[in-house]
């Protein structure tokens, strides 16, 4: 997995590519949220379009990015979830743990 | 030092996840000409991560001197893959249902549910000489013709 980040009007917007299985993606994730909570950047929007599919520890970062977030009082979203993401979060019922958009402006919208 | 072990449809890696790369690169190599779709591939990629990480992790406790063993087989109208560790055993019915309300927010014990539901068929052996083997099964549907 690679990982990228850009600034759209104060929401963080995470971009990782490729696929998300574990070993070194895992704390590759954690310690990018932890360093935008420390930098007081508590709206935070994953976009998935880049990945191509994650796996049950790819799932676990989410979690575990969303949990970090609401934590530390700030909110992680989701947008452009394809469609193998989206039935893994189907099955594993997480579909209604996280808010999932279309597009990475209309989850930037929904903070407003 | 163990190291990462490749023949044309096997290939064994030390129990650490930094490898877990190297086993999907072999699995998507080798299976990318078996008519399986991009869909049932990425199935088949996912399935054997969980099968390997819990090889790894629950299996060889994260021994790098333990190897992991992946072994495929296409053998229409089905790609075989088998997972073997060399650890003490685990129970897979033993892990909670990652489906009920108070396992839906844990970050760990969803591999083996994603493992089922991916594949075909799944089935765990115990080896009397000690270790997991896990087989699982995707059926290889027929080319539609045109």
């Amino acid at each position: 997995m690679k990982l990228s980040f850009s600034d759209v009007n104060g929401v963080m917007v995470l971009s990782p590519r490729g696929k998300i299985m574990g070993g070194p993606d895992a704390t590759q994730m954690h310690d990018q949220l932890h360093e935008f909570i420390n930098q007081g950047k508590k709206k935070v929007v994953i976009d998935l379009a880049k990945v191509d599919w994650m796996n049950s520890t790819g799932l676990g970062i989410l979690i575990s990015g969303l949990t970090t977030m609401r934590n530390s009082q700030g909110e992680l979203k989701l947008a452009n979830v394809t469609e193998k993401i989206q039935s893994l979060l189907t099955i594993t019922k997480l579909i209604t743990v996280f808010d999932c958009y279309d597009s990475v402006e209309e989850a930037v919208q929904s903070f407003k | 030092m163990s190291k990462i072990v490749k023949t044309k449809n096997q290939i064994s890696i030390p129990s650490c996840l930094d490898y877990l790369k190297d086993v999907d690169e072999f699995v998507e190599e080798r299976l990318k000409k078996t008519g399986l779709s991009e869909s049932e591939l990425a199935d088949v990629a996912i399935s054997v991560t969980e099968a390997v990480t819990n090889a790894i992790v629950h299996g060889n406790k994260s021994d790098e001197h333990k190897q992991v063993e992946i072994t495929l087989e296409i053998k229409d109208p089905d790609v075989v893959i088998w997972v073997k560790d060399q650890g003490g055993g685990f129970d897979p019915g033993s892990v909670p249902s990652p489906v009920e309300k108070d396992n839906v927010l844990k970050k760990v014990g969803r591999g083996i549910f994603i493992l089922k539901s991916l594949m075909d068929d799944v089935d765990f052996k115990f080896r009397s000489e000690g270790g997991t083997l896990v087989k699982m099964v995707k059926h290889l549907k027929p080319a539609k013709k045109s």
